[in-house]
């Protein structure tokens, strides 16, 4: 790593970003969508599982998108090749992109959630999990970024990312019953598990968040292995 | 006088297909070394696995004498440049934020900004979105990009390709000027005016093997008639061979001021390839 390399390419994608108007939208949704819900009730507190909608919006919409629309945008015109074969090694690239990220879905994320109360974030156990739910969906926008060969694709891969992993708490609005497979497959994922980590207070869903980080690394080194050994 | 590059028997197979096949040849430094070849001769293939971009089936290659297993280094990329038909630039960004870019990554002082900038005639440009810039335009931002780290060698993978003729002379003059200053250059080209010019060796690239090496004129030397070809004032056409006891002949023509024009049978490199390969260099 080269922080003088990854310091060049931040600059470069944050810019590049704040040109795009494709992707600065993406930031916009999550507070849109938060601008809305709190004004939804009387006064009453917003639902945890609500809270975490927007948290999912924030990483499906901003994190995953904004990093496999980069990705592929660099595929398609062909500026990921130049970096390539340029002194800056592949983690230079992907961690100045992913600071890139990092700084706006933070931004978005804070905006939005101090519209709906940060006071159930406030907490290092929250933090923690909200770090590795960042890093999980972080993973899957590289890893599809790898292969997605045009920005118009993109489209089709966020859709799965979105409905599986972002809205995944909505499932509930479905009234598919306690005993539904869905909902206990449901239950299982990244961010049920936070929503139940608030419930109960348990480490346990952390440990469950890491398993599906961990999974997600492993997914996006697999997707650079095969990416790099094409001919 | 030492190789920048060493090509031993290079051979690259995509599934059934063979790209190249028992390619040899080296590149001195401070050379410019042209690669000749019709579409889908193998070019492209050789520059790739040059640059580190593929693996060889087969075959040495030596370059910067670096071997293959660290062309991907930054040691290796950070000393040679590369401009091919693929490069592209960022094109919402300025120019001087494109090149910003690469010189950060190549650790080049910024001032080589404006002296490139200078070099490929668009100081004007500077300030401007690249996605304003004409396709010309773009090509010299693109060689700019290759040259603004100083690299020991340039890969140009058809550089004046899209380029109008004042512009190439430009650029041929900034190349020969940086040949000058020790870069050896490694280019592909379509235009048989710009190799001769510019290379001091070529290479006929067909069906994946070289199938002629040698300096410009001395290929053309070789592959001519040996004869002159003489124009008159009374428009008679005379073709002398170039046989010494053909002088007084000559000789003659000019001392009774009957010349209008008199050139050798040389061909040119275009018509070398197509006699060799039976295929126009396109």
């Amino acid at each position: 790593m080269h922080t003088q390399r990854i310091g060049a390419i931040f600059e470069k994608d944050l810019k590049d970003f704040m040109k795009n108007m494709m992707l600065l939208m993406m930031p916009i949704a999550p507070i849109l969508l938060s601008i809305m819900y709190s004004r939804l009730g009387d006064g009453e507190e917003i639902p945890i599982s609500m809270l975490y909608i927007i948290v999912g919006v924030t990483f499906s919409a901003v994190t995953s998108s904004s990093m496999m629309t980069m990705m592929a945008e660099e595929n398609e015109k062909k500026t990921l090749r130049g970096l390539m074969l340029s002194p800056a090694s592949f983690m230079d690239i992907i961690i100045g992109k992913s600071l890139v990220v990092a700084l706006i879905t933070a931004v978005s994320l804070a905006i939005s959630l101090f519209l709906m109360g940060i006071e159930p974030f406030l907490s290092a156990q929250a933090i923690i999990g909200l770090v590795l739910l960042f890093l999980f969906f972080l993973f899957l926008g590289i890893g599809i970024g790898l292969f997605a060969k045009s920005i118009a694709s993109t489209s089709a891969y966020i859709m799965p990312v979105m409905f599986l992993f972002g809205f995944t708490p909505m499932i509930e609005f479905l009234a598919l019953g306690e005993d539904s497979i869905a909902i206990k497959v449901a239950d299982a994922f990244p961010i049920m598990q936070l929503i139940n980590m608030h419930d109960t207070n348990s480490w346990v869903p952390i440990g469950v968040v890491a398993l599906w980080t961990i999974g997600a690394a492993l997914f996006t080194y697999i997707c650079f292995k095969k990416e790099r050994t094409d001919d | 006088m030492e190789n920048a590059m060493k090509v031993t028997g290079l051979r690259k197979v995509f599934n059934q297909h063979t790209a190249i096949e028992d390619v040899s040849f080296n590149v001195k430094r401070g050379e410019i070394f042209g690669l000749l070849g019709p579409s889908g001769s193998g070019k492209t293939t050789t520059i790739k696995i040059l640059t580190g971009e593929l693996l060889q089936t087969s075959g040495d290659v030596k370059v910067l004498d670096f071997d293959i297993a660290f062309f991907k280094t930054p040691d290796f990329k950070s000393r040679i440049g590369i401009l091919s038909d693929n490069s592209s630039l960022y094109d919402r960004l300025t120019v001087y934020d494109n090149l910003k870019l690469f010189c950060k990554l190549y650790d080049a002082p910024l001032e080589q900004i404006d002296v490139m900038l200078e070099e490929v005639n668009l100081k004007d440009a500077r300030n401007k979105a690249v996605s304003k810039l004409s396709k010309g335009m773009k090509q010299r931002v693109l060689l700019a990009k290759a040259l603004i780290h100083k690299p020991d060698l340039v890969f140009l993978d058809e550089p004046t390709s899209a380029l109008d003729p004042g512009n190439i002379a430009h650029i041929h003059r900034g190349l020969q000027k940086l040949n000058e200053a020790g870069t050896t250059i490694f280019i592909t080209t379509h235009d048989m005016e710009e190799a001769t010019k510019l290379c001091d060796r070529v290479a006929f690239l067909d069906k994946g093997r070289i199938q002629e090496l040698g300096n410009p004129n001395a290929l053309r030397y070789k592959y001519s008639t040996h004869a002159f070809h003489v124009e008159t004032f009374d428009d008679k056409r005379l073709v002398i061979e170039n046989e010494r006891e053909n002088a007084d002949e000559i000789k003659e023509l000019i001392a009774t001021g009957k010349v209008k024009s008199i050139q050798s049978d040389n061909p040119t490199l275009g018509q070398i390839f197509l006699k060799i390969t039976g295929k126009e260099l396109v």
